[in-house]
């Protein structure tokens, strides 16, 4: 085999024309990496805000909350049900939902839709609040700034991803749900990174009346006994025909929005890094072209040294995978500082904002360097077969 | 012999590189042009939607509906000359022959009088003013659900309960390219007559209103919301296309996103054009050594390189664009348009994406044989000389 210090030092030489072709692959692993990252982060605030213990309830053939009912009257009999949490604290909470279109507070007039969420008593009694962990029924909330909101109060809070990025929807301003009759944002909460960061959130009761939807909410959350309690709940209130609902585990209801919108931003994105490979494919195959005709007489002489063909095609394979894999690296470098970037896309089921965070995982590291490695073997090859193919004795007679 | 033989010359030398040079740059002036023409066909229908037709919808939420009685205040309204209404009906297919439609209930006297750009058939609508659960269908939606006039229709819906059969009465016809070819509309009152629909009884989800002198539609806009502004459901009034995509506004960011990739993919260009370039300039060393030696100023090796770059670049981007015009405005365009014209009514790459992609790789060419040419043109010719590979 020639000894792999041959390529590295023949990539060294030409140093230019090393960083030009690294550099373009390096700019295609950018963009895949960040596509990537995109739905990684979209799923994990999505994918955060449920939990497998806990149960969403909502009108049956409704896909989101949005444009679900449910009576409230119906909550009695939900809490009587198999499953449900029988210990202290809140384990059934009603809660209403409402997108509103607020305007940027970066002057641009855009305007965005936020998603509104009234929730009972229960659902908004925090760790803050004095309730222990054990029996809030959100204990992945934490306020950060400010108050919790008092129940039965037109205070709300805002989720620490949207607080300041919309008109009236910051710390200490009001905005009005319905006419003169404002909500108050009290403070702004901590979620762990969930999509519920990019909510307000609010009492049950006003933001109802404000909607003139009295006695309804748009779905029921109820905290189970643990995770293996949910068949046999959903069993039994699916079965009551009369209800008209339908009862999944919120991880799920949450891996579905997640799909259909991480899917879609991270299919847009790879199809574009695709197409971008493409080109820098072409790019890697004529530097490693450039590089093969450049070196005809040192193959030439290799081969008369007794290397196989084998060995040479296997150098040139392995300057290319090299070439391609310092584009990697340099790539996912770049791409990190991504992580520090929020991003607001859209949630396709509730037509409302979820700003997220890039996030890079172990998988889309991986992912991102085997996608370098096989753009510089699929521009590579060709000009390695060339090389193998040379004859040294034409080769070395110039 | 000038410096466009010279230089075309000089790039059959290496005929392999350069038609893989060309390729590369073809294939980023595509890159470039798909994603300009996705940001441009996003913003088109702004300028293709109709100027004289504005949408009302309640001001705090695009869920949120208005009372019924608003639809006849509103043609109070000075400059109104005609007016309708509608409310979203979250329709869903229950064989799931397509993930999303649109379909909706409106009023069936006004409607298509309105939205003149969806034609129909008299005869079709004499029939939907008899058949109160009549509905009209856009022509691609009739194929995706295999139905067609007189055929019953059933679909369900996010936002009402159970199943919901329609007898299909028409099929209109798209006189607009904008036209939404994938949607289906009812009557609202067959809607609002239903008991599942009780909780939403005589409201409305937006009103349309076709204005006689599209010069004032910001005052007629106003006049509007003035009227409503002293109720408890305020009202909000703007172009049609502003409403179409006040339920995407997030997606604003996701093009801004497509925006910068569309340089990227033009400096990925510059990187490959500058490294052929660079790798046939030190090919020649000697060469221009030479043509120095027997006379040929600085300015000539440089303008040599230079001009190379350019046509490299230029025929690069000639080739990009008949594919652009090829594989967009042949293939994926019409597939776009008729698959998902909610999004993309008119999905065309325009000319002056086309220019653009064409100005961006002759000027990048430029600028990618900028160094090496520079290089070669001030080295000494000693040195050219004296090295031989």
């Amino acid at each position: 085999m020639v000894p792999l210090r041959y390529n590295v030092r023949s990539l060294l030489v030409r140093k230019v024309t090393t960083f030009a072709t690294a550099f373009g692959i390096a700019l295609v692993v950018f963009v895949f990496a960040a596509a990537l990252m995109l739905g990684a982060g979209v799923d994990k605030a999505l994918s955060s805000s449920g939990r497998d213990d806990r149960a969403i309830i909502m009108r049956d053939g409704s896909d989101a909350e949005l444009s679900s009912r449910v009576e409230g009257n119906h909550l009695g009999l939900i809490r009587d049900q198999p499953g449900v949490r029988k210990s202290d604290g809140a384990s059934v909470v009603g809660e209403i939902v409402v997108v509103v279109t607020a305007e940027l507070a970066d002057g641009s007039g855009g305007t965005s839709n936020v998603l509104v969420r009234g929730t009972e008593r229960e659902g908004l009694a925090f760790k803050a609040d004095g309730a222990s962990e054990a029996t809030a029924f959100r204990p992945e909330i934490k306020i950060i700034s400010g108050s919790a909101p008092r129940p039965g109060t037109t205070d709300v809070i805002v989720g620490r991803a949207i607080a300041g990025r919309f008109k009236g929807i910051g710390k200490g301003q009001s905005f009005d749900l319905r006419r003169n009759r404002p909500l108050h944002v009290v403070g702004v909460f901590d979620a762990g990174g969930s999509s519920y960061e990019s909510e307000v959130w609010g009492d049950l009761d006003t933001i109802r009346d404000s909607l003139g939807r009295k006695g309804m909410v748009s779905s029921v959350r109820v905290q189970l006994e643990d995770k293996e309690a949910f068949p046999a709940f959903r069993t039994a209130l699916e079965g009551n025909k009369e209800l008209g609902v339908k009862v999944q585990r919120e991880s799920d209801y949450y891996k579905k929005q997640s799909e259909a919108t991480a899917g879609f931003l991270s299919g847009l994105g790879m199809a574009i890094a695709i197409m971008c490979a493409l080109a820098a494919m072409l790019g890697a195959a004529i530097t490693m072209n450039g590089a093969v005709a450049h070196r005809t007489r040192e193959i030439g002489t290799l081969r008369a040294l007794g290397f196989s063909r084998l060995a040479i095609l296997t150098s040139f394979v392995f300057e290319a995978l090299l070439l391609s894999l310092i584009g990697g690296a340099i790539g996912l470098l770049c791409v990190m500082g991504l992580t520090l970037v929020s991003f607001p896309v859209m949630n396709f089921q509730t037509f409302s904002e979820i700003v997220i965070r890039f996030i890079a995982t172990p998988e889309i590291i991986v992912s991102s360097l085997i996608f370098s490695l096989v753009m510089g073997l699929v521009g590579g090859l060709v000009p390695a077969i060339r090389a193998a193919r040379i004859s040294p004795v034409e080769a070395m007679r110039g | 012999m000038n410096l466009a033989t010279y230089a075309r010359r000089n790039l059959w030398r290496r005929k392999g590189r350069t038609i893989l040079t060309i390729l590369a740059v073809a294939v980023a002036v595509l890159i470039f042009a798909v994603i300009r023409t996705v940001v441009s066909a996003w913003n088109a229908g702004a300028d293709q939607a109709a100027s004289d037709r504005l949408a009302t919808r309640h001001k705090v939420s695009i869920t949120m509906q208005l009372p019924l009685n608003y639809s006849t205040q509103l043609r109070e309204v000075p400059g109104i000359e005609a007016s309708t209404w509608a409310t979203w009906f979250g329709s869903k297919d229950p064989k799931e022959r397509t993930p999303f439609f649109a379909g909706f209930a409106a009023d069936h006297n006004t409607w298509f009088e309105v939205m003149d750009e969806m034609q129909v058939e008299p005869a079709a609508l004499e029939e939907w003013k008899r058949t109160p659960n009549g509905a009209i269908l856009g022509d691609v939606l009739a194929r995706t659900l295999e139905v067609g006039v007189g055929d019953k229709l059933m679909i369900t819906s996010d936002i009402y309960d159970g199943d919901w059969e329609f007898k299909v009465v028409g099929i209109y016809k798209p006189l607009r390219r904008t036209v939404d070819r994938n949607s289906m509309v009812f009557r609202w009152d067959y809607l609002n007559n239903d008991p599942r629909a009780e909780f939403a009884h005589d409201q409305i989800g937006w009103m349309m209103s076709r204005i006689t002198d599209s010069t004032k539609s910001a005052d007629v806009s106003r006049a509007i919301d003035k009227i409503f502004d002293e109720r408890e459901d305020q009202t909000v009034t703007m172009s049609e296309r502003a409403f179409q995509l006040s339920f995407l506004g997030a997606f604003a960011a996701v093009l801004t996103a497509f925006d910068l990739v569309s340089l990227v993919i033009l400096l990925i260009m510059t990187l490959i054009l500058a490294n052929t370039i660079a790798m046939s300039v030190r090919e020649r060393t000697h060469e221009y050594g030479i043509l120095r030696a027997v006379g040929f100023r600085p300015g000539h090796i440089l303008g040599f390189i230079l001009g190379e770059s350019v046509l490299l670049a230029l025929i690069g981007g000639v080739v990009g664009v008949l594919l652009t015009l090829a594989l967009i405005n042949g293939v994926m365009g019409p597939y776009i348009e008729e698959n998902m014209a909610g999004f993309f009514p008119y999905f065309q790459a325009p000319v002056v994406v086309m220019l653009q992609a064409l100005g961006a790789a002759v000027l990048l060419g430029l600028v990618a044989g900028l160094f090496p040419a520079y290089r070669a043109s001030s080295r000494k010719v000693t040195d050219a000389l004296r090295r031989i590979d």
